[in-house]
């Protein structure tokens, strides 16, 4: 009973779910494509489960991290006040613009994601002037062209040189394109594989394997 | 002084200043003004040259697939975006597949856009429901694009305020990607590749996206093989876009404090390499 319940039944389920989206597509039969039009639907259901059971398993990880007052417990006790006043105002006022939830969002949430991303900047420079070496022939050719596009890519390329966004055009549409297209293909091979392996049992790391 | 001396201080420079060099790069052009003449790619022209062939008041699915972390390089495209669809009064359908700030963002802008834009520019408000709708985020992206090929109402019911679609002119007779004349991706995510194979080559909607800079490179192909008819890569795209349409704004601005940042780690770049030189492994 527990090796049907742990083990076969998720294994026919996701090869029931996996052939019936294949077909569907495929066959174009309305009954089927009624049907995987349903299962879109309960996808996007226990997408939603899921959210629920990620504020679940943060709170429940950082609540025992703040009773224990493990370290950097204050940073966690933020957060954990930070998810109760955002979800609760989200939840019972709504999160449309002018409510709580909006206003944290707009005035705490968004400028700290940004202020994030934009350290980036100066963590590049400075890495860059660190690491970025024409050590070998390879890095120097990547070191030229990474120069070229920086510089064809802004408005300040072409008073250097009237030509560089058109040579960094190029370089975008065959050098970059050939590798880019072949990662693209490896990936999408690579990702058909695997769904192929998961819809006739082989790859069961899902189920925790 | 020897070679080695001069590779030791060139490596030397503490960070500080490096981020020094940068905040300056980023501050001084704002306060004095960088204008620089902006070069129009073929994937941006191509993406405007759509959009400009499309019949006026088309319907357009907008996406605002978007972090708040990048707002500063994607949000122009946006906006851009709108302006250049409400010029030719096109209706425009706004949905998110990001559920962090995804839904706040499109409420913001196009509130924005809708009460201050375009009573200054198209001389009245553009109406809620009628001229645009914001359908928010549903969670698992592929099942929702996936969805919204047989049924927009399956996959959203209502609206990003709870309110049932059937009850706005502008999806009265939108249901399905076939409903729309045109797909506008802006994004800063891989979520771009999702839309490319579902909704362009299982649905056959024309796309066109607005992506940030670090992801562009990755798109081209999608250019070549004709299953994107344009695109904008990062903040120059933006900048690109504003100009095409005619009404610089914020991405335009930006492209000087950018242009002198990709300068100054240019020059570090040099630097390194020049204290390489000299010293070797040595230094």
């Amino acid at each position: 009973m527990h090796d049907l319940l742990s083990k076969r039944l998720p294994m026919m389920l996701a090869f029931f779910a996996g052939m019936v989206i294949i077909v569907a597509f495929f066959s174009g039969h309305p009954t089927l494509t009624n049907f995987r039009s349903n299962m879109q639907v309960w996808v996007s259901i226990i997408g939603g489960f899921t959210l629920l059971l990620g504020v679940v398993s943060i709170t429940s990880v950082n609540y025992r991290r703040v009773r224990k007052l493990e370290k950097d417990w204050p940073y966690k006790l933020i957060l954990l006040i930070s998810l109760v006043v955002s979800g609760g105002f989200g939840i019972f006022q709504g999160t449309e613009a002018g409510t709580v939830y909006d206003w944290l969002f707009q005035n705490m949430s968004a400028p700290m994601m940004s202020s994030m991303f934009a350290m980036l900047a100066f963590f590049i420079a400075s890495a860059a002037y660190r690491a970025f070496r024409a050590r070998t022939v390879e890095a120097t050719i990547l070191l030229v062209v990474a120069m070229i596009v920086m510089l064809g890519r802004v408005p300040i390329g072409q008073v250097i040189y009237h030509r560089l966004p058109e040579i960094t055009e190029w370089i975008m549409n065959y050098p970059n394109l050939a590798v880019q297209r072949g990662i693209i293909i490896g990936a999408a091979l690579g990702a058909a594989s695997m769904s192929i392996r998961i819809i006739l049992g082989i790859e069961r790391t899902y189920m925790g394997r | 002084m020897n070679r080695y001396r001069i590779a030791e201080i060139l490596t030397g420079i503490d960070r500080r200043i490096i981020y020094l060099s940068i905040l300056l790069a980023t501050i001084i052009p704002f306060l004095v003004g960088f204008p620089q003449p902006i070069y129009v790619s073929k994937e941006s022209r191509d993406l405007y040259n759509w959009v400009e062939n499309i019949r006026d008041g088309s319907t357009i699915l907008l996406t605002f697939d978007y972090y708040p972390s990048t707002l500063a390089e994607v949000e122009p495209m946006s906006r851009a975006a709108i302006k250049h669809c409400w010029r030719k009064d096109m209706k425009l359908i706004c949905m998110t597949t990001v559920p962090l700030g995804g839904p706040s963002i499109t409420e913001r802008v196009m509130n924005d856009m809708a009460t201050n834009w375009a009573v200054e520019e198209l001389g009245a408000k553009k109406i809620y429901g009628v001229d645009y709708i914001n359908l928010g985020y549903k969670p698992d992206y592929k099942a929702v694009l996936m969805g919204m090929g047989t049924s927009f109402r399956d996959i959203y019911p209502t609206d990003f305020r709870s309110v049932p679609l059937d009850s706005f002119p502008i999806t009265k007779n939108v249901d399905k990607y076939s409903d729309v004349n045109f797909l506008y991706i802006i994004s800063d995510n891989g979520i771009v590749d999702e839309w490319v194979t579902i909704a362009n080559r299982q649905f056959g909607i024309p796309l066109g996206a607005g992506v940030t800079a670090v992801m562009a490179p990755k798109f081209y192909s999608y250019l070549q093989s004709q299953q994107m008819v344009g695109l904008l890569g990062g903040m120059r795209g933006a900048a690109e876009y504003e100009k095409l349409i005619g009404s610089e704004g914020m991405a335009t601005l930006f492209m000087g404090p950018q242009s002198l940042v990709h300068l100054m780690i240019i020059f570090f770049i040099l630097l390194g390499n020049t204290a390489y030189f000299l010293g070797g492994r040595k230094v």
